[in-house]
């Protein structure tokens, strides 16, 4: 994105919050809403204009599908991960309530999960939550020794939105299955689609959510992947028209779902280059922020996505630090969802961060639109704050 | 979160950050890093000992605790050192736009400047010994900075930090 002074922006390192729309999703969008275009309801089945919605919603399931390893009809559309997180969350918990309650998942995980962890312990079900090594990682036989006979349902991120950790999917699913054959796998992959691989029948995962706007897609839009070859069962969230294979009732947002479509056949087809290229710019942005002094990655860069870089920065306050990066740069210190909460990130702090180095934390995403001197403007910009303020602050 | 002009800028240029050390400076200090906030004060008197000749401090907080003790910094030149901040904690929080959930941070400021303006008082009383019989100036010496009267003040130690 550009740094021009003109355009009196600062430089957007927040790829891992949201994504602008790629203008080939958003023309294709537009084609879904005005009058002239196939604005009508997927759902009316009565006339031409319903079955070119239609149309363009089995289009847009097929490209999700295939971005994903999974079969069209496993799509449900929902408005985002979230949703899909608290409907494969309270889904199964209900459908399966009377075959056991007891739920893993890991300290790590994003808000959506782990919130919906917390009402289901109100509601009388029993949550083992899973602590990370010190580089963010599950190993899988934490999951093996943390399933029983009661569990009914293992909930676990493939990337980590903070940190960019990777985890290791086709490992956890294997011990899962050997340890506990009845419980099902879902798998929070709103940071993974094109960034990563991601193949969900392979991987022997049952549920899958996904985000369109973390890949340059629209907001508003995202997907529960339900595996119809283990028959996964869910109890739905809402009731009325019964779209979405009963799951999701509600008219299909035509438009969002075009957009979604059209953003996953682009990240599925994007040359390998692309990602060879944000890889070279996490490690120009790693070199020239270690080349500052105090600066401590968090994760393991050996297996984590190649447009999320997280450190904290010793010697320096969190606040003061943001207020003075933030005319030149857009970074994240936490996760967006938290970050106007102002606590240190508890991600960070499941990793063995202090309270103090969790604030002092950035998180610098980038993607299609970042370019190398954004990189070194960032590099400029975060050396000159951490100077400053490690001046005022003293030894 | 958003700031006023003035706490952006006096966060930015933060004017009189650093030091002072020679035998005219007394050092004050309040809070701790792991606690989110720290600040510290260094005066200089004057010639005469009366009034301060210039003021530095150091901190490690948010941008309204290094603003506003960048801005009592610089308005601490020509005044006799008192406890008390130029202004009020309750207007300088007006002055500077501070959130109420800050306020505690804000009285760290204020401890910082008491500690400093104790420490003057006492380098004051240290001084005015010197007119005195050597063991009275011995004594009194002791008594006001717990330091041998041979000892400077150049570099009090940190208290604090």
């Amino acid at each position: 994105m550009s740094d021009d002074p003109a355009a009196g922006r600062p430089i957007y390192l927040d790829y891992a919050a949201t994504t602008p729309v790629d203008a080939r999703v958003a023309a294709r969008m537009n084609e879904c809403l005005t009058e002239e275009g196939c604005f009508g309801n997927p759902g009316s089945t009565s006339h031409a204009y319903g079955e070119a919605a239609r149309e363009h919603v089995a289009r847009a399931r097929r490209e999700v599908a295939l971005a994903v390893g999974a079969a069209p009809d496993e799509v449900v559309f929902t408005s985002g991960a979230t949703e899909a997180d608290n409907l494969a969350l309270f889904g199964i918990a209900h459908y399966y309530r009377d075959s056991g309650r007891h739920i893993v998942t890991a300290r790590t995980e994003h808000k959506a999960v782990l919130d919906a962890c917390r009402e289901l312990e109100r509601r009388g079900f029993r949550i083992t939550f899973l602590t990370p090594d010190r580089s963010g990682r599950i190993a899988p036989s934490q999951v093996a020794s943390a399933v029983c006979a009661d569990t009914v349902l293992v909930s676990l991120m493939h990337v980590n939105n903070e940190i960019g950790v990777i985890t290791d999917i086709p490992a956890v699913a294997a011990a899962c299955a050997a340890a506990a054959p009845q419980a099902r796998l879902h798998v929070d992959a709103a940071q993974s689609v094109g960034k990563c691989a991601v193949d969900f029948h392979a991987w022997g995962i049952d549920l899958l959510s996904l985000s369109a706007h973390k890949v340059y897609g629209p907001k508003g839009v995202g997907a529960l992947v339900v595996s119809r070859r283990r028959e996964v069962q869910l109890t739905p969230l809402l009731y009325g028209g019964g779209q979405e294979r009963r799951l999701r009732s509600g008219t299909l947002a035509t438009h969002q779902i075009v957009g979604m479509g059209e953003a996953f056949a682009i990240a599925r087809s994007g040359p390998a280059a692309e990602l060879e290229r944000v890889a070279r710019l996490k490690a120009q942005l790693l070199q020239g922020l270690q080349a500052i002094g105090g600066v401590l990655v968090n994760g393991d860069p050996e297996h984590s996505v190649p447009h999320i870089l997280s450190v904290s920065i010793e010697g320096v306050e969190g606040e003061s630090l943001l207020a003075a990066i933030r005319p030149a740069i857009a970074v994240s210190t936490g996760s967006a969802c938290t970050s106007s909460e102002a606590e240190p990130s508890y991600v960070l702090r499941a990793l063995g961060r202090d309270e103090r180095l969790a604030e002092a934390s950035l998180r610098l995403s980038f993607g299609r639109f970042s370019q190398e001197r954004d990189i070194e403007r960032a590099i400029v910009v975060v050396r000159h704050a951490v100077e400053h303020l490690r001046r005022i602050a003293g030894p | 979160m958003s700031y006023s002009e003035l706490t952006r800028r006096y966060f930015e240029a933060a004017p009189c950050a650093g030091v002072l050390e020679g035998t005219r400076c007394v050092r004050g200090a309040a809070g701790h890093p792991t606690q989110g906030t720290w600040v510290q004060f260094d005066v200089e008197f004057d010639r005469g000992g009366e009034r301060i000749e210039r003021a530095r401090f150091r901190a490690f907080g948010c941008p309204h605790v290094i603003a506003i003790a960048a801005w009592v910094a610089e308005q601490a030149s020509g005044r006799a050192p008192e406890a008390r901040l130029p202004e009020s904690a309750a207007a300088l929080r007006e002055r500077f736009d501070v959130p109420v959930e800050k306020l505690g941070r804000l009285l760290i400021v204020e401890d910082a400047w008491a500690a400093v303006a104790r420490a003057a008082a006492r380098w004051m009383e240290a001084r005015a010994a010197q007119g005195r019989s050597p063991e009275e100036r011995e004594s009194a010496v002791r008594e006001a900075t717990g330091r041998e009267a041979t000892t400077p003040l150049a570099a009090p130690s940190r208290q604090g930090h």
